[in-house]
């Protein structure tokens, strides 16, 4: 058949209600996928009616019409023509249809986007780093030998240079030029500047200052640094689309990449640097303060408060608190208990998250990650794990005040500063019996709390929410292999379906559904494997290849078509619970017909555990099978 | 191998219920039997091989049959088409 593509873009744009109706289109192999403003102002009937237009419906706030391998892309293009509109990935058509959700989930969410990528070369240095240092401090001979030099060296370097990984997954993240994110990185963390980590032990005047227009611009850099770097790149990723849109195509290869570095840089070190900065030392002032209020109190805060600092990356200071308790009278550092309870229960947290996570890639990710925030370095496990859930960073800062206030009655110093977490009993030697007890107990609170307040699915829904693959990918990773229920009805024996030949079970295994409502949805995630052009039965595949038949009525076939209205075509990705079919139960009677409808899992042999779990009456998406 | 060409005469093609029936014939022989319909083919044990070609009245189709008892088969199937559809 063929078609007249403009022609159907056009009918299509003529029922959205105007231009500034729609947000954006994008497609995929089957399906046109639009977003608009207000899905009453599309006339969907004819929109339905449209030659070449298959079927239309909705879904997360997509407006979504079933157009046909091979032909969509073309209607596509012809779209944009007549509309008017550039064209849209699937990300964004996405991402305007998640834009709903409240901006701190969204910013959450974004950071665990940009964190994740980078794990696997962060878990390891971190184990590495913590074992590293731990040595160097236990066998200080070990400390200056060529070993530790080299080890030390390969251990830190993903850290030394962390804000470069994330300034190249932000830009991926954020949909700017990798290269130019990882330009930005590079300019915060320049050796002309003054390392963010020695900063703390400068006076204020000694620290270089560039002046232009009148404005200071502090030569520091950004070590260790995560969010700065995030914000930066997501500034560059917007001047850079700007940029792309207004310059002139001759000169955008010179022009965009050049303006967007330096404008990126300039807003970076002369805005974002001293905010930060600024912020770094109203939070020195205040924890420095804080730990001296009364009896532990403001040591318990701190603990609690600790792993907040060290997402928004402004826990750098806080060895200049160490270095300056040191130097004075009595000579001990009274910071490191806090922080070892705090990064402890972090990881205590993070290895509740891992045990109890099903998900194999979660595990994974959490188990190293805890490890090494026992040895002290706990940026893998709050901004890979802990961070993306949100209540295990929470359950882990009250194990950290927990430990934190029990440090402080039992007045542990530490006689030197640098390492927390295990390592941290090197430097408590006088202690060692109340520090086991800190970081047993910030680790219990954390864990207990963890382990009882987190659930992996209703999170990972939370998080994921309006990426629904991920979803679906959850369910099948789950081991979960069920089937529910694509009809609402009576349910009835196989033997009991009038045919023959469901009844004999020569076609599979099953139920028969004597409807209620004349509505068939998928009865897990899977793909259309066939339909008929009778639009009466249709074959899905899901996880594990279970092949299921889902035919309306007995003899329906007869009916041609008539009173059934199929919403799906053939290869097309489903979701459980999506409407595949829409039937009259009525026309079905009438034409002298039995509505029962036939639920078969046709590969049943495969599965010697198959269970009909259901009998009676079910609404639509009750388990009715296990297999 | 054997090969049996046949142009469908049911009004109502290959639909759920025939090709139940072929399926259930075919699984009590051991041979590879298919179904072909313009170039597109399909497995004769398996119900979605069969529905997702589509057959209809007044299309030709082609069913092979390779393996042991492919004569007994052939003999079997082609004549429940003969008969069915």
């Amino acid at each position: 058949m063929t078609m007249d593509y403009t022609k159907c873009a056009r009918e299509i744009y003529e029922t959205l209600g105007g231009r500034s109706n729609l947000v954006s289109a994008a497609h995929c192999a089957t399906r046109l996928r639009l977003v608009t403003v207000d899905n009453s102002k599309i006339d969907m009937k004819k929109l339905e009616n449209v030659d070449g237009v298959k079927g239309v419906f909705s879904n997360n706030g997509q407006l979504q019409l079933i157009i046909g391998t091979g032909t969509v892309n073309k209607v596509y293009e012809e779209f944009l023509k007549v509309s008017g509109m550039t064209a849209a990935t699937k990300e964004e058509v996405k991402a305007a249809a998640a834009a709903g959700q409240p901006v701190f989930k969204r910013m959450i969410k974004a950071l665990g986007d940009v964190f994740v990528p980078i794990l696997p070369a962060i878990v390891a240095s971190g184990l590495m780093m913590g074992l590293v240092e731990a040595l160097g401090k236990a066998f200080p001979s070990f400390a200056g030998s060529d070993w530790y030099g080299i080890l030390d060296l390969l251990a830190n370097t993903a850290f030394t240079f962390l804000p470069v990984l994330i300034a190249i997954s932000s830009a991926r993240v954020f949909g700017g030029n990798i290269f130019l994110g990882a330009v930005i990185g590079m300019i915060m963390i320049h050796p002309n500047l003054i390392n963010a980590w020695t900063v703390g032990s400068m006076e204020a005047a000694d620290i270089p200052v560039w002046h232009l227009f009148g404005f200071p611009i502090r030569q520091v850099g950004y070590q260790g640094h995560v969010i700065p770097v995030v914000i930066a790149v997501w500034l560059m990723c917007k001047i850079e689309k700007w940029l792309h849109k207004h310059v002139p195509e001759m000169i955008d290869l010179f022009v965009t990449p050049l303006c967007t570095v330096l404008l990126t840089a300039f807003v970076t070190l002369g805005l974002i640097g001293p905010v930060f900065s600024m912020a770094e030392n109203y939070v020195l002032d205040f924890a420095g303060w804080i730990i001296t209020v009364g009896n532990g109190v403001g040591a318990m805060l701190m603990g609690a408060l600790y792993p907040f600092t060290v997402v928004c990356g402004i826990h750098h200071m806080y060895n200049v608190i160490e270095a300056g308790m040191l130097s004075a009278a009595e000579g001990l550092n009274i910071w490191m208990p806090i922080a070892s309870a705090a990064n402890f229960a972090q990881g205590a947290a993070c290895l509740a998250v891992g045990l109890k996570a099903k998900n194999l890639k979660t595990k994974s990710v959490a188990i190293p990650s805890s490890l090494s925030a026992a040895l002290g370095i706990t940026e893998p496990a709050i901004f890979g794990v802990n961070l993306r859930y949100m209540k295990p960073l929470i359950c882990g800062a009250a194990g950290g005040a927990a430990g934190a206030l029990l440090g402080a009655m039992f007045h542990i110093g530490a006689t030197s500063y640098g390492v927390t977490g295990i390592p941290g009993f090197l430097i408590t030697l006088d202690y060692t019996v109340q520090y086991a007890i800190v970081l047993a107990v910030a680790f219990a609170v954390a864990f207990g709390l963890t382990w009882f307040v987190w659930k992996e699915e209703v999170e990972e829904r939370d998080t994921n929410a309006g990426t629904e693959t991920e979803k679906g990918e959850e369910k099948t990773a789950s081991g979960e292999k069920a089937l529910f229920a694509p009809v609402k009805g009576n349910v009835i024996s196989r033997e009991e379906i009038p045919d023959e030949t469901f009844a004999s079970g020569v076609l599979g295994d099953g139920v028969g559904i004597e409807p209620e409502a004349g509505e068939v949805v998928a009865p897990f995630d899977g793909v259309i494997s066939t339909v008929t052009d009778t639009r009466h039965a249709l074959g899905i595949t899901g996880p594990g290849g279970m092949e299921v038949l889902i035919h309306v009525g007995v003899d329906t076939v007869n009916m041609k078509g008539e009173g059934f209205e199929l919403f799906v075509s053939e290869g097309e990705e489903v979701k459980a619970g999506q409407k595949l079919i829409a039937f009259d139960i009525q026309k079905i009677k009438e034409a002298g017909y039995s509505t029962t409808t036939a639920v078969l899992l046709t590969n049943r042999d495969d599965y010697p555990d198959f269970k009909i779990l259901k009998k009676g009456k079910t609404d639509t998406m009750e388990k009715l099978f296990e297999i | 191998m054997k090969e049996f060409k046949y142009v469908i005469t049911d009004p109502q093609g290959i639909h759920a219920r025939p090709a139940g029936e072929i399926v259930k014939a075919a699984k009590e022989f051991a041979c590879a039997i298919t179904l072909t319909k313009d170039g597109k083919s399909g497995d004769c044990k398996k119900i979605f091989g069969i529905m997702g070609l589509g057959v209809k009245k007044g299309n030709e189709v082609v069913l092979t049959f390779d393996g042991e008892d492919e004569d007994k088969a052939y003999e079997a199937i082609s004549k429940m088409m003969e008969e069915n559809l």
